[in-house]
């Protein structure tokens, strides 16, 4: 028969029985313990942060508002629009639509996320193979319509600017969204057969 | 008793009100502040330094709150119940002997008032929760009703103690017998007793069985809004300050304080009030410590635990007293 803790004789548990037993209840020891540790933490320093005036760092790798990554070349996304994020967005907040440019080449005509839908889960980020799509430190941001939660293409690119950069944003890419193997070498190539993680 | 007295004396009365409601602010500031860094926390920090304005910020706050009233409701008993515990409780500390000399009314039965004062306050919490006509204050009120019965018992009977050493139920008369050493030594038991038995009676963790947030939203008050249900906070915190001053003037000595040094220049007042705020502050100490009992628990540590320890004291303090009788050497 399956034991708890409740079920095991008081003896096997540890703790004293008879005239022991007797003798802490009475004399209120436990509650005596309680008071002491209350007491302790009355002269310990509080771990409360008074949050607007005393921000924390946030912890490297935290997911917060999205981004996407500028291509300093070129100025424009670096996103080539082949809809992964999209597909594997569990809450399907990624609105991508594209056309065909010049030479057959793809071209990213809008680039949205509803970022009321979305539930910060990452999965956009892993799943884009070009390291076009990341997720900001930002993660206080609020605004007073739905409108101003349905980032698009153009704000996308302004949070790259603002909130990350190129450098904090690029090590970000390099330490924690990374494909497990290799690296974004399939970059400014649609063709993805070369890569080892397939 | 000439005109002049009369005025003197609403002047003290209204000073004395005045005192009492100010206190109960900051003992509401002062209970979240210290519950709050027991649990790692800080409290009220945004109105004003350190929160320090937080009780006045709340006090406007519930003075311009909606007065609702459950339209099934009987209207007159819960206009009056946050009435009687108000009353009850303000009116307890005409008879506290501040210092020596001072108390706004000299009664020699001073015991017997605060004790019969602190029932009818039981009245407006039962009353209250009754006419609200819901489920969850019913509930609160009865609990409320079965916690007194057990618990005046216990606590009138620790009192006896000191009235069989001090031989008189006058508050200053038992504060002036304490002046060679504080009641408390004698009747350690009583005092342990009675301190169980005030929290009780004050519905103060952890046996607020009759408000138990976690059970039954708020307990007797929780149809009370606005300035009523501040009412009941008033009682509620006055409550604690008439208890603390109660078990200050039975067991610690009263306005008394150590005899010696600077020690014996410093105003009884002082002593008094420490003593006090002492007590209030074991309150807060024992509210941030032991969760809420159950209610059958409640029930036998006071009946079968408070009530024989209390016939214990006053059977051992009536047989010393007996023997130390001149004549009975």
């Amino acid at each position: 028969m399956h034991m708890t803790q409740r079920d095991r004789p008081k003896e096997r548990r540890g703790e004293p029985t008879g005239f022991a037993a007797f003798l802490r209840r009475v004399s209120l020891a436990e509650i005596l313990r309680g008071l002491a540790l209350t007491m302790k933490h009355l002269f310990t320093p509080s771990v409360t942060r008074q949050y607007p005036s005393e921000e924390r760092e946030p912890f490297p790798g935290s997911r917060g508002l999205h981004a996407l990554v500028r291509d300093p070349a070129t100025g424009e996304a670096e996103c080539v629009g082949c809809c992964l994020c999209a597909a594997m967005c569990p809450s399907k907040c990624i609105h991508i639509y594209t056309s065909e440019g010049e030479n057959h080449g793809k071209v990213l005509n809008r680039y949205e996320i509803d970022t009321l839908r979305c539930v910060y889960c990452g999965f956009c980020v892993e799943a884009c193979p070009y390291g076009a799509v990341v997720m900001t430190e930002h993660f206080a941001y609020s605004g007073y319509s739905k409108d101003a939660f349905l980032y698009t293409k153009e704000r996308l690119l302004e949070n790259w600017d603002r909130h990350f950069g190129e450098k904090k944003g690029r090590s970000y890419l390099e330490r924690f969204w990374r494909p497990r193997r290799g690296d974004f070498s399939a970059k400014r190539s649609t063709d993805t057969s070369d890569r080892e993680d397939r | 008793m000439s005109l002049i007295d009369v005025a003197l004396m609403v002047l003290v009365i209204a000073t004395m009100i005045t005192l009492t409601l100010g206190h109960v602010a900051y003992a509401v500031y002062f209970e979240r502040k210290v519950v709050a860094h027991m649990q790692g926390r800080l409290g009220p920090m945004r109105v004003g330094p350190h929160g320090f304005l937080q009780p006045i910020a709340d006090g406007i706050k519930l003075f311009f709150k909606e007065d609702v009233i459950p339209s099934t409701a009987d209207k007159t008993i819960f206009f009056m119940a946050p009435l009687i515990s108000a009353f009850a409780a303000l009116a307890s500390i005409a008879v506290v002997p501040f210092w020596d000399g001072f108390a706004i009314s000299h009664i020699n039965i001073g015991l017997l008032y605060i004790l019969a004062l602190s029932s009818v306050g039981a009245y407006g919490v039962i009353l209250g929760g009754w006419s609200s006509n819901s489920k969850y204050a019913f509930l609160g009120s009865l609990r409320s009703a079965a916690q007194v019965i057990s618990y005046e018992i216990a606590m009138g009977m620790s009192l006896i103690g000191v009235i069989l050493l001090a031989g008189s139920t006058d508050l200053a008369t038992i504060v002036r017998a304490q002046s060679d050493y504080p009641f408390v030594l004698p009747q350690f038991l009583g005092f342990f007793v009675f301190l169980m038995a005030a929290i009780a009676e004050t519905n103060r963790l952890p046996f607020d069985l009759p408000e138990a947030e976690t059970e039954l939203v708020a307990g007797y008050l929780t149809e009370y809004t606005g300035f009523r249900f501040s009412l009941f906070f008033v009682a509620e915190y006055a409550g604690m300050f008439i208890m603390s001053a109660l078990a200050t003037v039975c067991f610690l000595g009263g306005w008394h304080g150590p005899d010696f040094w600077i020690f014996a220049k410093v105003p009884g007042v002082v002593w008094f009030m420490l003593k006090v705020y002492g007590l209030v502050f074991f309150y807060f100490w024992i509210r941030a410590t032991l969760p809420r009992y159950r209610y059958d628990q409640l029930m036998g540590l006071g009946w079968k635990v408070f009530i024989p320890l209390a016939m214990l004291n006053i059977a051992v303090t009536g047989l010393v007293k007996v023997a130390s009788l001149p004549g009975n050497g």
